[in-house]
């Protein structure tokens, strides 16, 4: 069998290997505005709770950091079969969302305390509430400044997916084992594999650098 | 004798270790303007950050008009509306332009209808000559315009008495006379303003009152003649040569 025939083997499964895409960014996307919302919450929590929030911000992040996320996902998945039924799909969703939600708390804290104090004086000078403040001059910085780490850590998210094969959802990664293992050219399977999660990301990073300039305040250096 | 608007006795403030404020008593009559002058560290700042409640007092009352004015959170809000702050740093809100910025506190905290409070916002704008830098973000003005926008925001918000907290420090020499320009007008126009300041030639001008502070106290106050050409302390005597 010829190097062309061996090719043809491979690249006769790319439809299928494509279909996988749709269950990925699925699992990204959800995973994804879970833990943003979780990670946005904690990082408020961190910057403005009281003491006993704060330490306990300090403490998931430090824990949740600390752990593999295969582990994190394990634990989820077998929590399932022990106490409560989750499904291997929200399994996975959630054990991502856990994970980037300590990192991105972490992300939007510094956004947040690297805006001057005086923004906040500012506010409540005018009457506003510790809230409107956070809401209304806080963030609306802050987020602008998070965008490019938020990306960064975004398109980690759209790559650890590919751990939801071991629980045998057929994602992209999981069917790229199955082709590898119809074909026995998991050399090529896998670069076919790789182009198309480097395709998603570049795809993404591009995208968000749109977002980024379109949201830049004219006249700030950054 | 004019009513009273700002009342302050016996006002305490300790920083850690250090003792910034020392039973310090004033009050502002309506239409008045006070400029606050004395060497650094002795707490100008921080008297006007208690007024406010930006820094709370250890000890001693405050009173707005014959309301006292205490930590309460609904309190503190209506208190603040009617307190205008004027900033070293200008503080003015980096995201929003200066128009947006103008008309944020009443929309935001008057509830008024932001059409409206767009309108008012530009009228506010003229008054301090930045009505042509209106759509202008904060990061595309030089110091001195970006204090004038500071200004207006406060100005917006209908205020009783204007704070201002080393309005000029910031600034570069050439950008220091359009800003005190604005303040000179506000003064004339009647509005009670305390003035942290180092600008002599402002204090000479524009206060009906000079407050020397040193220590945490009141040193010394009167009428700009008296306090530069006759002080009754040594400490004022080099200000008379400037």
């Amino acid at each position: 069998m010829g190097i062309s025939d061996k090719a043809y083997k491979v690249l006769s499964s790319i439809p299928y290997l494509l279909s996988g895409v749709g269950i990925t960014l699925e699992i990204t996307v959800i995973a994804l505005m879970l833990g943003t919302a979780i990670g946005l919450f904690l990082a408020l929590g961190r910057v403005y709770g009281n003491g006993v929030v704060r330490r306990f911000v300090i403490f998931y992040s430090r824990i949740i950091r600390s752990l593999p996320l295969l582990v994190i996902l394990f634990m989820l998945y077998f929590l399932g079969s022990e106490i409560i039924d989750i499904p291997a799909f929200w399994a996975v969703i959630l054990a991502l969302a856990i994970h980037t939600s300590a990192y991105q708390s972490e992300i939007f804290r510094g956004a947040i305390q690297s805006i001057s104090m005086g923004q906040m004086e500012a506010a409540l000078a005018l009457g506003m509430s510790k809230y409107q403040g956070i809401f209304a001059v806080i963030l609306p910085q802050s987020l602008r400044r998070a965008i490019p780490y938020w990306a960064n850590e975004a398109t980690i998210v759209l790559k650890d997916s590919a751990l939801a094969y071991v629980l045998g959802i057929t994602e992209l990664m999981r069917r790229g084992e199955y082709v590898s293992a119809r074909t026995s050219q998991p050399l090529l399977t896998y670069i076919v594999v790789g182009l198309i999660y480097l395709i998603l990301t570049y795809a993404f990073t591009k995208s968000m650098a749109r977002v980024e300039s379109r949201a830049r305040i004219p006249g700030l250096e950054r | 004798m004019s009513k009273s608007i700002l009342r302050v006795e016996n006002l305490y403030k300790k920083f850690k270790d250090t003792e910034v404020l020392k039973g310090l008593s004033i009050t502002v009559e309506e239409g008045e303007v006070v400029v606050i002058i004395g060497p650094s560290g002795t707490g100008k700042s921080t008297l006007l950050r208690c007024i406010n409640r930006l820094t709370e007092p250890d000890a001693g009352d405050i009173y707005l008009g014959d309301k006292k004015i205490e930590t309460g959170r609904s309190n503190l809000s209506k208190v603040r509306q009617q307190i205008g702050m004027v900033f070293q740093d200008f503080n003015l809100f980096n995201h929003l332009t200066s128009l947006q910025n103008v008309a944020i506190g009443p929309v935001k905290v008057k509830k008024m209808d932001k059409k409206k409070a767009l309108k008012s916002a530009m009228k506010e704008l003229e008054r301090v000559g930045m009505a042509d830098k209106a759509q202008n973000y904060p990061a595309e003005l030089s110091g001195g315009q970006k204090q004038r926008v500071a200004i207006a925001r406060a100005l917006a918000m209908d205020p009783k008495i204007m704070l201002f907290d080393e309005p000029t420090s910031a600034l570069d020499p050439e950008l220091i006379g359009e800003v005190l320009e604005v303040m000179k007008n506000l003064a004339m126009a009647g509005m009670t303003m305390m003035v942290v300041s180092h600008e002599m030639g402002f204090a000479r001008e524009a206060a009906d009152r000079i407050v020397f502070l040193e220590d945490g106290v009141v040193a010394e106050m009167g009428s700009p003649e008296k306090i530069f050409n006759n002080p009754e302390k040594s400490g004022l005597g080099s200000l008379s040569a400037k």
